[in-house]
């Protein structure tokens, strides 16, 4: 008997235990969020047909398989279960349509969820899926950080449609992160920091000081960090920096300069502003930015230096952005007459450019505190070795799981990934003693989008497919002659040239020989003018010989060319068959002048036309009035979608205008 | 402006499908209203291609508009952004003045700018009222 009981009362034991795993199932929440689903589609549907389609919808584990995205699983729509759901637009959570992005929802099924917002695909629960839950694995992403999965797949430095992730990119740039940290495609960064072996005919002890102390304090430009010096580092290594041997070419530049009689200060205030230094430097805040504000620079460095820089700043510092302009050398003692007479420090002590005198034991020890805190990844350093990075990797950064995490001293942030990391870039001291990292005194809106860049650097690339890596475009610059002078003016500083350069000016290179006709360029680079008076930015004038100008044009003229732009868009008909008066009927029923000046009238944001026959090949005016956005994707002139009529025709009569000065200029 | 781009900084954070993670970080504590990633884009897109003539405030002052005759409107006006429909700004920004029966000097902009941007610059457009 008490067998039998026994046997009764293990078989309801048993039916229990088997009963366990489907009732927990039937009660998963995903199955009752799946029924008001459903409940909410029956109400929001626009059809009959279509409320039956919702009501009939099975309860089930729902997912999004990637084969090709590393068999990734998201079964994140098991619950979303309306995010590409017309439907549901505006829906209460967790059912509403995920809003517009350019992936999303649109093409959830080729990306997924966990891509973008990271957490636990294949997890079921919301605790486990959103990485809330103990022993959950890494958890969503902040919305705020969420350009950081663009940048998994995409490779450029600007992604258009993620403004964060490109603003953290040219920011890390900017100020130089891959100097000191090795991270995948950033092999080629070089600092153009200076080096500093000439600092002592430059600059006195004071000044150094200042400088180490908080560098934006002295000049708000400057991409230099705070290292947070002890006020002894600093005399360390102002002893070390001035106590550096000067090369003896530099020096006698220097000694030669500072005995040249003084300049004219008017002239060189004439000088100073045709130079267009503004296009790269300020001046009392008033510039481009990305080289030093020169409104105390006089207080900075000493006349000597200034002169000899001018001529020749490439041999101070052969990776300066800055040109080498062609001044004659009573040009550059007059510019720095004015610098001197204009460009001072009033409230600097009198002795800020004073000479030291060197202590070797100080500038001994200056120099283990220079290798210390890692300077020569920007400045260099004799015996340095470039090879190796001074601090750690930056690839796989983003992937890091925060139980790895060393937070230190740091026991007030949350354990996250997004957390350490804003710590880290906003002060990166704060975590342990004898941390050497300085501080960039980033606002929070850099820090949130260098965070974000630096979220988007997996520890693996993303499978081929799915990988958008920046356009090679050849930069076909000659060597010899033709590439001196490229270096020389520094060209590649403002305009681009296939993929390098820089993007200070709006026109870049590439095909500039089929744009520009070759007598226009020659005049233009002896004498520049500016194209659009409007920007700040704009061509110096270089003071450069016109033999040099010829064989730049002449070389511009042969290799940089492009052949989507016809020689002759008119096929050797005369340009009146293509009637210019219709064309200027064109001109005015477009719209042009709201942007382009012609003589006195219209807006001042396009290049002006008044010399456009003289300037344009006619070519180039057609091809691009057949669609600005093939030659510049975001610029801002509209595609007017002309027929090839009426663009010849707006050719033909655009190629009729001469500046007044110069009528015959380029027409032949 | 400043604020404006500091708010959008901010505010990505409440926008989106995703909950928030436990642990915000300090650059995202607060996050009073909500631009999304859309209208983010809209106000680049505008800041890009409109506001030279248009204005930041969209008031019609922007530095281009100082020679132009007619001026270019003010988007900002209310009765202005009541009158006009969704429709009737994309169609203006699609087609451009000359395709409205209004001025040609704006330009269509229907062949270089792609729906989705025609769209958020419309939703940034609509947030102009508020200011």
């Amino acid at each position: 008997m008490p067998l039998r009981r026994l046997f009764a009362l293990t078989s309801v034991a048993f039916v229990v235990v088997l009963a366990i795993s489907p009732a927990k199932n039937a009660l998963r929440p995903y199955r009752a969020l799946q029924r008001r689903f459903a409940a909410l589609g029956v109400a929001r549907a626009r059809s009959a047909q279509q409320a039956r389609g919702y009501a009939a919808r099975p309860v089930e584990i729902r997912q999004i398989w990637l084969p090709e995205l590393d068999q990734r699983v998201d079964r994140c729509t098991t619950c979303h279960l309306g995010v590409g759901d017309p439907v549901m637009k505006g829906a209460p959570p967790p059912f509403a349509l995920h809003p517009w992005t350019p992936h999303a929802p649109g093409q959830i099924d080729r990306f997924g969820c966990t891509s973008c917002h990271e957490g636990q695909g294949p997890a079921t629960s919301e605790g486990q899926a959103h990485g809330t839950a103990k022993e959950a694995g890494p958890p969503l992403l902040p919305v705020a950080y969420v350009e950081g999965g663009c940048g998994r797949c995409h490779a450029t430095q600007v992604v258009p449609e993620a403004l964060v992730l490109s603003r953290g990119r040219a920011v890390m740039d900017r100020y130089g992160c891959f100097a000191c940290h090795a991270a995948k495609g950033h092999e080629g960064f070089h600092s153009d920091a200076p080096p500093l072996s000439s600092e002592a005919v430059k600059t006195g002890a004071e000044w150094l000081r200042r400088w180490l102390k908080k560098p934006r304090d002295v000049d708000p430009n400057s991409t230099m960090p705070d290292f947070q010096l002890s006020a002894r580092e600093i005399e360390e290594l102002t002893h070390y920096v001035l106590g550096q041997d000067v090369p003896e070419d530099l020096a006698r530049r220097v000694g030669a300069a500072a005995d040249e009689p003084a300049g004219d200060v008017a002239n060189g205030k004439k000088l100073f502003a045709e130079a267009r230094c503004i296009s790269c430097h300020t001046v009392e805040g008033k510039g481009q930015g990305s080289a030093p504000e020169l409104s105390k620079v006089a207080s900075a460095a000493s006349r000597g230096w200034l002169l000899a820089y001018v001529r020749d700043p490439h041999a101070f510092n052969p990776r300066t952005p800055m040109p080498r302009y062609h001044f004659s050398d009573t040009e550059s003692r007059d510019l720095v007459a004015y610098m001197e007479d204009e460009f001072r420090d009033f409230d600097a002590p009198a002795d800020v450019l004073e000479p030291l005198h060197v202590n070797r034991t100080l500038a001994e020890a200056g120099e283990k505190t220079f290798r210390k805190y890692g300077c020569p990844s920007c400045h260099g350093a004799p015996g340095a070795r470039s090879a190796e990075k001074f601090g750690p990797d930056l690839d796989g950064i983003g992937d890091k799981k925060a139980a790895f995490l060393d937070f230190g001293r740091r026991t007030d942030l949350p354990r996250t990934l997004t957390a350490w990391l804003t710590a880290k870039v906003d002060a990166p001291r704060s975590f342990a003693k004898g941390l050497r990292m300085p501080s960039y005194g980033l606002s929070a809106e850099d820090s949130q989008a260098v965070v974000t860049a630096l979220l988007s650097l997996g520890a693996q690339p993303v499978p081929e497919a799915y990988r958008v890596l920046p356009a090679s475009q050849p930069a076909p610059i000659p060597a010899g002659r033709v590439g001196e002078l490229v270096d020389r003016y520094r060209c590649l500083s403002c305009h681009q040239i296939g993929d390098r350069g820089g993007d200070i000016s709006t026109s870049p290179l590439t095909f500039e020989g089929s744009k520009v006709q070759r007598d226009w360029l020659v005049d233009y680079l002896v004498l520049s003018y500016s194209i659009r008076p409007i920007l700040t930015e704009r061509m110096p004038i270089f003071h450069m010989p016109r033999e040099e100008a010829v064989q730049l044009a002449d070389a511009i003229e042969t290799i940089f060319v492009d052949p989507r732009v016809p020689e002759d868009p008119f096929r050797g008909r005369p340009a009146s068959d293509a009637d210019p008066a219709e064309g200027e009927r064109l001109y005015t029923t477009l719209g042009c002048r709201g942007c382009h000046i012609l003589g006195s009238k219209g807006g001042y944001y396009g290049p002006p036309l008044t010399d456009s026959g003289g300037r344009l090949k006619p070519g180039w005016t057609f091809a691009w009035l057949k669609g600005p956005q093939r030659w510049r994707a975001d610029v801002r002139c509209p595609d007017y979608g002309l027929t090839d009529r009426d663009a010849l025709r707006l050719t033909a009569y655009l190629a009729t205008l001469h500046a007044p000065a110069a009528p015959a200029r380029g027409a032949k | 402006m400043k604020r404006l781009l500091a708010l959008g900084a901010l505010v990505l954070i409440a926008a989106g499908c995703a909950r928030p993670a436990p642990g915000k970080p300090a650059a995202a504590k607060a996050a009073p209203t909500s631009p999304s990633y859309e209208l983010r884009l809209g106000r680049a897109t505008y800041q890009h291609y409109c506001q030279t003539c248009h204005g930041e405030t969209g008031a019609g002052d922007g530095f281009n508009a100082f020679n132009l005759d007619p001026h270019p409107r003010d988007l900002s006006d209310p009765r202005f952004q009541k009158a006009k429909t969704d429709a009737d700004l994309a169609d203006a920004i699609q087609r451009g003045g000359a395709g409205v029966g209004l001025s040609s000097l704006m330009p269509p902009w229907g062949k270089s700018l792609t729906r989705e941007q025609v769209d958020q610059v419309i939703l940034y457009l609509r947030s102009f009222e508020k200011h």
